[in-house]
Order: C-alpha cells, then structure tokens, then sequence
C-alpha cells in the first residue's frame, strides 16, 4: 500500500483496495445472481471501485461470473473471480443494490458501512411460499381470462398455475435440470387443465393452458438476452437467450406430452 | 376489451410478485403491462400481429425506462412483468397443439408465427433501448426530486 487514497469527494478513505475491490465483486454478485443484466453488474462494480478511488480497477462480467482485478507497479496486487451458480429472480434486492450504489456515489457510505448495508440486503427475506405461489395463480387466470375466456376458466388456470409453480419451487430446491423441470410443469398444466375441463369446471381448455404455462415462461431470461445483445455483450447475451429457447422447447415438449397423454387415456386430442 | 386490459393489469402485478419487485412499485407494473396490451389489441386489426406487437413492446420498454427516471428505481423491474402479456404463449401452446396432433403442416405455420412475434418483441425492445438515456431525464425530471444518469 502506497500513499492514502482519497474517493471521488475527496474524502480520505483508510480502507484498503482489496476491502473495496471486495465491496464492488460482491455487489456485482448479488445483482446477477437476482436477474440484472449484465451491463448493470458492470456499471455498478465500475462505479463503487472509482468512487473509491481504486484508478487501476478492471471488471469483466458474463451470466456466471465476475471478474475483478486493481493493482499496478505502484500498487498492490489485487484479483478475484466469482462464479455463480444458483440463480434466483429477485427484482428487490436488484435495487436495493442500485440505490445503495447511489448512496456511495454520493458519499453516504464507508466501504465498511457499504459491506454492511450489502451484507443485508443479500439477507433480504423477499416473498412467503404462499404468496409466491398464489399470485402465480392469479397471474395465470389473469392470462387466461384475457384470451377471451370467462371467470370458471380463468378458476381453472389458478388451480393449475398455483400447483405448477408449487412444484417449480420444489424442483428448484431438489436441483432439478431446467429442461426436466419445465417439460414436468408443462404436463402438470396440461394434465390438471384437462381434469378441470372434464369434470366441466372450465369450458376452454386451451385458454386454460395458456395461462397456466405463464409461470414457466422465462421472461427475465428472454428480456435480458436482448438487452445484453443490445448492449453489444454477445456472449452473455447468447447464452441467455439459449437458455429462454430451450426453456421456450421444454414447455412445448411438455404440453405435446400431456396432451398425447390425454389422447392415449381418453381416445381424442381435446380442442 | 376493457375487461381484458384490467386482466393484463392484474397478471403483470401478479408476476411482479413473483418477481419480488418491491411493493411500492405494483401498480407502475401493472398500468404498464396493461398499456402494452392495450396497444397490442387496438393496433392489431390495422397493422396486423408483428407491427403491432413490436408497438407494444416498445411502449412497454418507454414507460419503464421513463417510470425508472421517475421512481429512481432499475428499468428492469417494470420491464420482466410488463412484457409478460406480449409473449406468443398462444402461439407456443398451438405449436405444441398441432405437433402433438400430428398435424407438422400446421405445427410449423404456427411456430413461424410464434417466432415473428417473439422477433417483434426482440426489435422492440431493442429499438427503444437505443433512444439516450438524456430524454427520458428530461422528461422525468420535471416528476421527480432529483434525477441521475443511472437508470
């Protein structure tokens, strides 16, 4: 360590590179692993490194890891790689980080004190099961009731869309393969949709599905695939909108499935 | 119609719940996934299912753009529950409808579609991703305390 550094306010900060160097990988790690796209994560560890005043910081961000690195022939050494693994949609803890970057930027924050409000949003609780699920019911029969269906429908694809996101979370704590877990959801739907049907419940079967599939559309994927290809970060970009089309294929394989399924109990493919 | 759009505006706050966007900003989801298909079923007899999606897309990306100036909040969060009523979730069921029926004619027409819309919604997104973030400043900044470069 050379002579003190002072922030972008000229502040004297006595933290060392390596304390802010961690502050900025681990805001950027938050941020992707609760669905930001990457140019955010970039801009944030960028932001948080030069308000500190670490001149020689570098960042390198893809969908699954970040890269940081400070030092030069005048400072110490300084790198590290996080690399992610678990995602998880969180769009509160997306910005908390924001807001707690423009905190630092405008000096309300020591690195110390900035850890801390990091440390905590990171333990932020977000939603109970049951909320999760039963507003992915009520999104379901919102989808519904929209495609020119009626109220008894749009009850169907709520019974159906609460289970199949039930069981999405289930999946997701087994560590079930994306593929395996959205071609299942899509059965589910389609099978649960037509027990509804049968027994007279909903009249239309095919809006019924429909809505209830909306769980599993990958949404944050596909918007952030096109804003990362947008941004010109080709390769996060791709692999995100990989990952939408497979899941994309995944719910279509499903519902061909339960539907053939259906044609293989019941002798006819249900219109 | 009417009934629709309060549909549209129901499910996208209901996605944003499931995407833990913070509280205060449901209903700004919501008004917006309901302005996108209000735009998406008005323009869809006169300019046919592509245009008018990738209207709606863009009007969807420029109201969360100019609420995030507003609120002072990521774009992103009006953005993943307020482009929900646009996905062709019609057009991937039927896909799947016709293959399982073995009908691959039909299957592949409808997946075509399915792809234009989703194409549509990809060059909507993009095109409005291109206006400079200096606009929507200047016309948030007159709704809002204080405004930053940081969307």
């Amino acid at each position: 360590m050379s002579e003190i550094r002072v922030d972008a306010r000229g502040t004297e900060c006595p933290e060392s590179d390596e304390a802010v160097m961690e502050l900025a990988i681990s805001a950027g790690r938050v941020l992707l692993e609760n669905g930001a796209e990457i140019f955010r994560a970039e801009d944030t560890v960028r932001r948080i490194y030069t308000h500190y005043g670490v001149t020689t910081g570098r960042e390198f961000v893809l969908t699954n890891g970040v890269f940081v690195s400070a030092g030069s022939t005048h400072e110490d050494m300084f790198a590290r790689v996080e690399s992610i693994s678990q995602f998880d949609i969180n769009m509160e803890k997306i910005t908390a980080v924001n807001e707690l970057s423009r905190d630092i930027e405008d000096g309300r924050y020591t690195v110390r004190e900035a850890m801390q409000k990091l440390e905590s949003i990171k333990k932020l609780k977000g939603k109970s099961l049951p909320a999760v699920i039963l507003a992915s019911g009520a999104g379901s029969a919102a989808f519904c009731y929209i495609l020119d269906s009626t109220l008894a429908d749009g009850i169907c694809a709520f019974a159906a869309g609460s289970a199949v996101y039930a069981f999405i979370l289930f999946a997701d704590r087994i560590r079930m393969s994306k593929l395996v877990r959205n071609v299942i959801g899509a059965i589910i739907v389609t099978v649960i949709s037509w027990l509804l049907y049968m027994t007279g419940v909903g009249a239309h079967l095919n809006p019924m599905i429909i809505g209830s599939i909306m769980p599993l559309i990958p949404g944050v994927a596909f918007t952030n695939a096109i804003r990362d290809i947008a941004d010109g970060n080709y390769l996060s970009g791709t692999v995100r909108l990989l990952d939408a089309v497979i899941i994309f294929t995944a719910i279509a394989i499903g519902v061909s499935m339960g539907l053939m399924l259906i044609n293989r109990i019941s002798g006819v493919i249900p219109v | 119609m009417t009934g629709q759009i309060i549909a549209a505006v129901i499910g996208t706050i209901a996605f944003s719940v499931v995407f833990i966007v913070p509280a205060k900003y449901y209903l700004y989801c919501g008004l917006i996934g309901g302005a996108g298909w209000a735009v998406l079923s008005l323009s869809m007899n006169s300019l046919g299912e592509g245009l008018s999606t990738m209207l709606a897309a863009m009007t969807v990306l420029f109201l969360s753009r100019l609420t995030a100036v507003i609120k002072r909040c990521p774009a992103t969060i009006f953005l993943v529950a307020g482009i929900l009523p646009l996905v062709p979730g019609v057009g991937v069921y039927k896909t799947a409808y016709y293959a399982a029926a073995g009908e691959l004619g039909r299957a592949a027409a409808t997946g075509y579609i399915a792809l234009k819309d989703s194409i549509a919604i990809v060059l909507g997104i993009a095109l409005v991703f291109e206006i400079p973030q200096k606009l929507f400043n200047g016309i948030g900044r007159p709704l809002t305390k204080r405004v930053e470069d940081h969307d």
